[in-house]
C-alpha cells in the first residue's frame, strides 16, 4: 500500500487555480520529488497532503489517512513530519525548549522523546548547543534543528518544503547530507524542490508540477527521454549553432567554447546535425552522444505552452 | 469541544509564556503601566493627606457636592479619587493583554513561526486557548500583585489622617477579582481579533489599543463630576463586559479558523 496516494487533487484560492490535476503515489521508504518553478503549487500541494489545508477537489490518502481530512485533521498531522521553507523556530528559547515544545504539542512522553532528540542532534552536529537560544543559531544549525523537530514524533512520513532554500553553500551541503542519512535509513520522504542537483542526489523519482502535473517518472527514464549530441569543433561553437537549428526538426543547440551541444528528442537525427554542421564549415574533432541533462527534461517539462502563457 | 486537547492547549500557554518571560522589552512595557497607575494615585493621595486642613480641600469637596466640613474634606477627597482612579485602573487589565496577545498571535506570522505550529496536531480552538491563558494568567496576576501595591502605598500615605485603612474597600475588591479579569478577557479577545485580521503585531497593538480610550474618556467624565462611579456603577459594567466577552469570544473563534490563519499569514 503506498504511503501516499493522490488522485485528481487541485486546490483554488478565489479564482487562481494553484494546482489542479495531481495524481501520483509514494511509496514507502521512497525519497519522492515535487519538481517545479517558484509558484507551480509545490508548497499548496504539501500543505494539502500535510492536513493543513483543505484541497478543492480530487482526493488523497497520506499514511492511511483521507484527504481532506475529517473534522480537525489531527490524526494525518500525528503521523506526517514537516520542515517547512523558513525553520519556524522561536528564537528566544533554546532548541531544547524548541524541541519540548514539538514533544507536548505531539503528546509524546517527554523523557523519551527528549532521548529521541538527542541521538538527531548528535547525528546532524547540534549535541552541546541544546541549551543556547536559537537565535544564536546560524541558518544552517536552524534547519538541520528544525529537521530534528519535524522528526521527533517518529512520522511515518516526512514533508521537506525547499530544505535548502536561502542557504549558503556549506549550509545547504549539510542540510543535504542530513536528509541522505534520513533517506538511507529508509525514511519516505516528499522533497519539494526546484534545485536540480539536490533531486538528483536525493530522490528516486519525481513529479514535476507546474500548476498541474507535467510528469512523474524515475530520474533515470527522465533523462533518457532524449539526448544531447556534443560536438568538439575546430573553433568557436557559436558559428554553427544557427546552422544546427536550421534543420527541419528544430533542435535546439547550445554553444560553449568549441563545444556544441545539439539536443535531439530522436536519437536517429545525429547523423543530419552531424551533416548540417559540417557542411556549414566546421571541423568535427570529436563527436559523442551524452544523456539528457536532467535540466533540460525539466526546462522542457515546465516550459509555458502558448495558451497557458496567457 | 469535540476533539479539544488540553495538554496540546497547555502546552502553547507554556510556550507562550516562557516566550513572554524571556522578552525584556515586553516585560518593560508591561511594567510601566502598572507602576503608573500604583504610584500617581498614591502621589495625590499624599497631596491631600500632607495639609488634611487645607480651605482649598474644603471648596473641591463642595464641587463634588459634597457636605462635609473642613475636618473630612480630605479624607471625603481620598476616597473620590481612589473611585474615580478605579477606571483608570482598568486600563491595565486592558492594555497589559493587548501588549501580550498581539506579540503572542501576530508574531507567530513575523517570526515565521504559524506553519509549523499549524503543521502539529495542535487544533486552532486549542491555540486560541493556550494563547488567551498565556495573555491572562499574566495579565490578572499583574493586575492582583499591583492592587496589592497600591493598598499597601495608599494605606501607609493616608495613615496621617487617623481614619483606619482606606484601601481594600469593597468597590475595589470587586473590581479587581470581578471587573477587571472581564477586562482582561475583553482585552485579549479584541488583541486576538484585530492580530487575525492584520497579521502584524505593532499595527494590532495599535489598533487595539484604541480601545481604551472609552476608559480614560469615563474617567475624565468621573473626574468632571458628570458621572458617579462606586460599587453600583462596577457592577453594571461588570454586567456589559459579560455581554460583551461572550460576543468577542464567538467572533475571535470564528475568525480563528485554521485555513484562515495559514493563508493570511502562513
Amino acid at each position: 500500500m503506498p504511503t501516499v496516494a493522490v488522485s485528481g487533487l487541485k486546490r483554488v484560492f478565489g479564482e487562481r487555480v494553484a494546482v489542479e490535476g495531481l495524481s501520483f503515489e509514494v511509496e514507502p521508504g521512497e525519497v519522492f520529488g515535487l519538481l517545479g518553478p517558484n509558484g507551480a503549487g509545490k508548497t499548496t500541494t504539501v500543505r494539502m497532503l500535510a492536513g493543513l489545508l483543505p484541497p478543492s477537489g480530487g482526493t488523497a490518502t497520506v499514511c492511511g489517512e483521507r484527504v481532506p481530512v475529517d473534522g480537525d485533521g489531527v490524526a494525518l498531522r500525528s503521523k506526517v513530519g514537516l520542515l517547512t521553507e523558513q525553520p519556524g523556530l522561536y528564537d528566544r528559547l533554546t532548541a531544547h525548549e524548541n524541541l519540548l515544545f514539538a514533544l507536548k504539542l505531539h503528546g509524546v512522553d517527554l523523557v523519551a522523546g527528549w532521548a529521541l532528540a538527542l541521538r538527531y542532534l548528535a547525528r546532524f552536529g547540534l549535541k552541546g548547543r541544546e541549551h543556547e537560544p536559537v537565535g544564536a543559531f546560524s541558518k544552517g544549525m536552524r534547519q538541520k534543528l528544525a529537521i530534528v523537530r519535524a522528526l521527533v514524533h517518529q512520522p511515518q512520513l516526512l514533508f521537506l518544503d525547499e530544505p535548502t532554500s536561502g542557504l549558503d553553500p556549506e549550509s545547504a551541503r549539510t542540510v543535504r547530507d542530513a536528509i541522505a542519512e534520513l533517506a538511507a535509513e529508509g525514511r519516505t520522504i516528499v522533497l519539494c524542490s526546484h534545485n536540480l542537483s539536490e533531486v538528483e542526489r536525493l530522490c528516486t523519482r519525481v513529479a514535476v508540477i507546474k500548476n498541474r502535473l507535467r510528469t512523474v517518472a524515475r530520474l533515470g527514464d527522465l533523462r533518457r527521454e532524449g539526448m544531447t549530441l556534443e560536438l568538439l569543433l575546430d573553433g568557436e561553437a557559436q558559428a554553427f549553432v544557427a546552422a544546427a537549428q536550421a534543420l527541419p526538426f528544430k533542435p535546439t543547440a547550445l554553444a560553449e567554447g568549441r563545444l556544441l551541444k545539439v539536443l535531439l528528442d530522436d536519437p536517429a537525427t545525429a547523423p543530419d546535425v552531424l551533416r548540417a554542421v559540417v557542411l556549414a564549415g566546421a571541423r568535427v574533432h570529436q563527436a559523442q552522444r551524452a544523456a539528457r541533462p536532467l535540466e533540460e527534461a525539466y526546462l522542457e517539462l515546465v516550459r509555458e505552452s502558448p495558451g497557458e502563457a496567457a | 469541544m469535540k476533539g479539544f486537547a488540553w495538554h496540546r492547549a497547555l502546552a502553547v500557554y507554556w510556550k507562550d509564556f516562557l516566550d513572554l518571560r524571556k522578552h525584556r522589552a515586553l516585560l518593560y512595557s508591561m511594567a510601566a503601566l502598572p507602576t503608573v497607575l500604583v504610584v500617581v494615585p498614591a502621589g495625590v493621595v499624599w497631596a491631600y493627606v500632607r495639609n488634611p486642613h487645607d480651605p482649598n480641600l474644603k471648596v473641591m469637596a463642595n464641587y463634588y457636592g459634597a457636605t462635609v466640613g473642613a475636618d473630612h474634606a480630605a479624607r471625603f477627597l481620598v476616597d473620590r479619587v481612589l473611585t474615580d482612579w478605579f477606571t483608570l485602573y482598568l486600563i491595565m487589565p486592558v492594555f497589559v493583554p493587548i501588549l501580550i496577545s498581539s506579540h503572542a498571535v501576530a508574531g507567530e506570522k513575523e517570526r515565521r513561526t504559524l506553519e509549523p505550529l499549524l503543521a502539529s496536531p495542535v487544533t486552532a480552538l486549542e491555540i486560541l486557548v493556550g494563547k488567551s491563558l498565556a495573555s491572562l494568567v499574566p495579565s490578572v496576576t499583574i493586575c492582583v500583585a499591583a492592587f496589592a501595591a497600591l493598598c499597601v502605598l495608599i494605606d501607609v500615605v493616608a495613615w496621617p489622617l487617623g481614619d483606619g485603612l482606606v484601601l481594600p474597600n469593597a468597590m475595589w475588591l470587586f473590581g479587581v477579582f470581578v471587573v477587571a479579569p472581564l477586562f482582561a478577557f475583553f482585552g485579549n479577545a479584541v488583541a486576538v481579533i484585530i492580530s487575525a485580521r492584520v497579521g502584524d503585531s505593532r499595527l494590532a497593538q495599535q489598533l487595539a489599543g484604541l480601545f481604551v480610550l472609552p476608559l480614560v474618556g469615563m474617567a475624565g467624565g468621573q473626574f468632571a463630576g458628570f458621572l458617579k462611579g462606586g460599587l453600583e456603577a462596577a457592577a453594571v459594567l461588570a454586567a456589559v463586559m459579560v455581554v460583551v466577552d461572550v460576543s468577542l469570544v464567538a467572533v475571535a473563534r470564528r475568525l480563528f479558523d485554521r485555513e484562515r490563519l495559514l493563508t493570511r499569514w502562513g
